[in-house]
């Protein structure tokens, strides 16, 4: 809790990654995010292309410390014939609340026609999507203008914003075009000014922190809201009351 | 625990600022005026800079350059770029004449063509370490095993490692074992719990503060330190102490 307002973490991991000192011990977690006042982070597994296993181990997860973590799901058109019977099981039965995409992890950008069916569902429902974004083929923010509008019950957040300058305008130009649009701000590149940016020119009910814990620690993602030069009230819009809205918690 | 806003409570060194245009890009930081107001918001009494030509262009070049910054306050503490030429090295030893070297940094040791080794380096090293000059070197410019191996050669030689990063947590420990005058600048190191994991296995005295500016945000990593378990006299130690101590200011 930070100033009265439920802090929540829209971007975050289940899963082992050594190489990068990834580690999902929940105590460093929780450690972590008790530091800084963070009282939710989002979870999911992307690791496994058929969803149910990651999905399985991140719902495994949660339920160690239901009041702190809640559960995206995750499914990968690279299984299409597993992408749906998944998603309604992770959503009705594991209570996950949205649904994280990885196209990076797939041979085809994320406005391509395999993905349509998780976005109808998503649609349906009236669910948020957050994708992994950057300035590589498959995972341009711009793609977010061909589908937002074909899409309009349904959601869709810019992870990382683009990560970088050029990805950054693309997702930026998205939000200011249609409303169901959101930027999301985990990144390693911390350039100043980013989420200055980001508030300014995609507006403050548009902007959700993210850490992308455990992959990296979530105080100094944190630390890029509270240090930036916005007002406090887009602060407390970043770190909670966008993403109260979105996920309906 | 956060709030909205955020002051370091102790004074604040930063240990790797880049000052000046780099030959493709302007920095957002155009005067020395705007870096001083810079450090003011962020609560940072002094800096460690250097100059954005001397990273790729020409340490001699931009070692002039650097001159024009600097403040008659002395908050912003030079730092003197080297590349292993006869003329980089006279230029350097004739500051250190007029008692003008505090450090100097070595960027590009692989892309310019000159392997980090001693057979390469050895008159640098050997005068960096009869001088008692720290030397700064970017881990993302050198080869692991030129690094460690090198210098571990001139055990003397105190060096700052710059700009770990996530892809370098495998690297991290075995680094610091292998190279006792060694510490880690933080900027980009943001695998969790890692400060405090580090603090635990190495000491404070081994870890910076150091923020990359403007490649990266003065705030975020210096919001990160104030909210770890590190206790005050560590928190001054890592925030100013060491590289005060390394400095010999």
């Amino acid at each position: 809790m930070i100033d009265g307002i439920r802090v929540i973490d829209f971007h975050g991991h289940v899963g082992r990654w050594e190489r990068f000192g990834m580690n999902d011990n929940p105590k460093l977690m929780l450690h972590a995010m008790d530091a800084v006042g963070i009282d939710v982070s989002c979870l999911f597994h992307i690791f496994h292309p058929d969803g149910t296993t990651g999905n399985d181990l991140a719902a495994k997860f949660i339920a160690q410390h239901p009041d702190r973590f809640v559960g995206f799901a995750y499914v990968s058109p690279t299984m299409p014939e597993r992408m749906l019977p998944e998603l309604e099981r992770a959503i009705d039965e594991l209570h996950f609340r949205a649904i994280k995409l990885y196209p990076p992890y797939t041979p085809w950008p994320f406005n391509q026609t395999p993905w349509h069916p998780i976005y109808t569902f998503a649609d349906e429902r009236g669910l948020t999507i957050i994708f992994h974004t950057d300035h590589l083929e498959n995972n341009r923010p711009r793609y977010l203008e061909d589908i937002a509008p074909m899409y309009p019950d349904a959601n869709f957040v810019a992870g990382h914003s683009g990560n970088v300058p050029e990805a950054r305008a693309e997702a930026i130009a998205a939000v200011q075009k249609y409303p169901n649009v959101y930027l999301e701000t985990c990144s390693t590149y911390r350039m100043p000014g980013v989420i200055e940016e980001l508030v300014e020119k995609g507006g403050k009910d548009r902007v959700l922190f993210g850490s992308d814990v455990p992959l990296m620690d979530p105080r100094p993602q944190i630390g890029k809201i509270i240090t930036a030069r916005i007002s406090d009230e887009a602060k407390r819009l970043a770190l909670g009351g966008n993403a109260e809205r979105l996920l309906g918690i | 625990m956060s709030s909205l806003s955020f002051s370091p409570r102790i004074p604040v060194i930063d240990a790797n600022v880049c000052v000046g245009n780099h030959y493709t890009e302007p920095s957002p930081c155009q005067s020395q005026a705007q870096l001083i107001d810079e450090m003011g918001y962020h609560g940072i009494d002094r800096a460690v800079i250097y100059h954005a030509q001397t990273e790729e262009i020409s340490p001699t070049d931009g070692n002039r350059l650097l001159d024009d910054w600097l403040d008659e306050g002395g908050r912003l503490i030079p730092q003197w770029s080297v590349t292993p030429t006869t003329d980089s090295l006279t230029q350097i030893q004739a500051m250190h004449h007029e008692d003008r070297v505090r450090s100097v940094r070595l960027h590009n040791a692989q892309s310019a063509g000159l392997p980090f080794r001693s057979w390469g380096y050895d008159n640098l090293l050997s005068w960096l370490s009869e001088a008692g000059i720290p030397l700064w070197i970017p881990l993302m410019d050198v080869d692991p095993h030129d690094l460690i191996t090198t210098l571990q050669a001139y055990p003397d030689l105190k060096t700052v490692l710059l700009g770990a990063h996530y892809t370098h947590a495998l690297l991290v420990r075995p680094m610091l074992d292998s190279l006792a005058n060694a510490s880690l600048e933080l900027s980009r190191y943001e695998p969790i719990g890692e400060v405090e994991s580090l603090k635990r296995q190495f000491g404070a005295s081994r870890l910076i503060y150091g923020s990359w500016y403007p490649r990266y945000a003065m705030g975020p990593i210096l919001f990160y330190l104030h909210h770890t378990d590190l206790n005050e006299d560590e928190l001054r130690m890592v925030c100013a102490g060491n590289v005060e101590r390394i400095l010999g200011i």
